[in-house]
């Protein structure tokens, strides 16, 4: 216990000499992989060594802790922070499995319309303090929720799945996000062999509409959902081309040359994309 | 007479509200049915999509509610039936554009000339769900057979309870192979946890997919097992009792298996 006492105080004491980066990862249309790319993407960040904390910003309907299985250790959440009811220190919640990742949790039992913009602001900014990395669940829609997980974030990745509505939905957001941001593309739940019989959109479908810089691309494997279910991130593992994929992206977000996310060619479903993505705002 | 007026919800987004919205809507409507779907997704409509009209949208819900256009000008007629409307969300526009009274009012509308009013919601329990729900007598609440998206759906039927509202339950992308294995919970398994009436269980099926991107909801083709089921969720609302389908349906392999035993 001594020994995990002396680990928290060497991670979470503030430094403002440099700044950690904050991460939003976002996507308007929901069940496209947003937390489940959170949650890998914080464990292979944290492999490398990296200090990083991950911050579930949909209040009500939390789901961050069950895919890293943190549930029955969740004791305070976001807004007993924002409250000041305890101290950012205790109410992060160490991993399981990952010494240097920590979760803090959203409150379940709250409104989203309860958080307050500006302390979520400085909430991230002392995160940053302690942390390499923040990285920010966002929740589905573009409503409060949206507004308040982006608000304290420098970067966005935004996560789509290769269907005209998440396309349509991503495009939506990017737009939301405005010049502030130059939103990093994560393409999931691809299935080659349906986009080789022209019955999916190909990741270069997907990117000719969106045109953002392509941070990663992950297949869809029946795996992901035995890992959520079980609270186990498929990034701890090394056999799988899913984990592999993630770890790939976070030496991307590291900035390491990483050769470039398979892409395969496809032109389909052009024409009729082509007539509602008029351009974004 | 006035319309079934029900909400497809589900809390966690991507679980198959709106494709669910859809082909149900299309099932009662080839059968006879007069169905309007409400898309109460402002800011990110999608239903149009899933039915392939969003080109020919004109008016929208929010240009209803500010009095732009009467809601029979913004209704738009499904092209292979008569008596499918949508009324689309506006795509531009902030989920608090409209009040839950405004939606209430709206779905009354419609409701005084159709058989059913569908009203597909967005994802989330903020303003968009509570105008969603403003309009609606009954829920169909949407789950996978995943922890999160079950954790959702019971922090959705506890809100719809607080509303006194009945609720019952569409299982959405069942993989038996999965359940075989232990790797996914099965549909008791769902239906136990957040006991809830079932209302259908539906399978994954990757042509859902395809079916969505080119705007054909898979109850108007030909030859989709999904149909059938979504035709039994149609006459299930209408008070028929139609018996659960089998998904556990062994394959090429179990069958010959059995026979050699049963041999």
């Amino acid at each position: 216990m001594q020994v995990l006492q002396t680990q928290d105080e060497q991670t979470l004491s503030a430094s403002t000499a440099a700044l950690g980066r904050a991460i939003v990862i976002t996507s308007g249309k929901g069940g496209v992989g947003k937390t489940t790319t959170t949650a890998n993407l914080g464990t292979a960040l944290a492999r490398r060594g990296a200090r990083v904390a991950l911050v579930d910003a949909d209040v009500g309907l939390r789901n961050l802790d069950i895919v890293l299985g943190l549930e029955s250790r969740v004791k305070h959440h976001v807004l007993d922070v924002l409250e000041e009811l305890v101290p950012l220190e205790e109410a992060l919640v160490r991993d399981k499995n990952s010494s240097t990742l920590y979760l803090l949790a959203a409150a379940q039992t709250r409104e989203k319309d309860e958080v307050d913009t500006d302390k979520m602001i400085a909430l991230v900014q002392s995160l940053r303090e302690r942390f390499d990395y923040v990285l920010i669940d966002c929740p589905a829609g573009i409503e409060r929720g949206f507004k308040n997980a982006v608000a304290g974030a420098q970067e966005a990745i935004v996560v789509c799945t290769p269907e005209v509505s998440a396309v349509r939905d991503v495009d939506r957001v990017v737009g939301l996000l405005g010049n502030r941001f130059e939103p990093q593309l994560v393409i999931n739940r691809v299935r080659p062999h349906l986009v080789r019989k022209g019955k999916m959109l190909s990741v270069q479908d997907v990117n000719a509409i969106l045109r953002l810089s392509l941070l990663g691309v992950i297949a869809d494997e029946p795996e992901v959902i035995v890992s959520t279910n079980k609270g186990e991130p498929l990034a701890l593992r090394s056999d799988s081309p899913t984990a592999s994929a993630y770890h790939a992206i976070a030496a991307r977000l590291a900035g390491e040359d990483v050769p470039a996310p398979t892409v395969e060619y496809k032109e389909s479903f052009m024409e009729r994309l082509g007539s509602f993505f008029g351009g974004r705002r | 007479m006035s319309a079934r007026k029900i909400v497809f919800t589900s809390g966690k987004g991507g679980v198959g509200k709106t494709t669910t919205t859809a082909n149900v809507g299309a099932a009662l409507a080839k059968a006879g049915k007069r169905v309007v779907l409400v898309d109460a997704d402002i800011g990110l409509r999608n239903l149009d999509l899933v039915l392939g009209l969003e080109k020919r949208i004109v008016f929208d819900l929010v240009e209803v509610v500010e009095g732009r256009c009467q809601v029979r000008q913004a209704l738009i007629k499904d092209k292979r039936f008569d008596s499918l409307a949508i009324l689309p969300a506006a795509q531009t526009r902030d989920k608090d554009a409209v009040t839950p009274e405004q939606m209430g009012k709206v779905i009354d509308d419609l409701a005084a000339t159709a058989d059913y009013v569908l009203i597909d919601c967005p994802a989330g329990i903020e303003g968009g769900f509570r105008n969603a729900v403003a309009g609606a007598a009954e829920a169909v609440v949407v789950t996978t057979p995943e922890v999160s998206a079950i954790r959702d759906a019971d922090r959705v039927i506890g809100k719809l309870a607080e509303r006194a509202m009945p609720v019952r339950l569409i299982v959405n992308r069942i993989r038996p192979d999965m359940v075989r294995s232990g790797d996914m919970l099965s549909v008791d398994d769902v239906c136990e946890i957040l006991s809830a009436e079932l209302l259908g269980i539906i399978p994954d099926d990757e042509e859902v997919i395809d079916t969505t991107n080119r705007g054909e909801p898979i109850v108007l083709g030909e030859g989709n097992r999904l149909r059938s089921i979504y035709e039994k969720i149609a006459r299930r609302l209408e008070g028929e009792l139609v018996p659960f389908t089998n998904l556990d349906t062994p394959g090429f392999f179990g069958r010959l298996l059995g026979a050699l035993k049963a041999g």
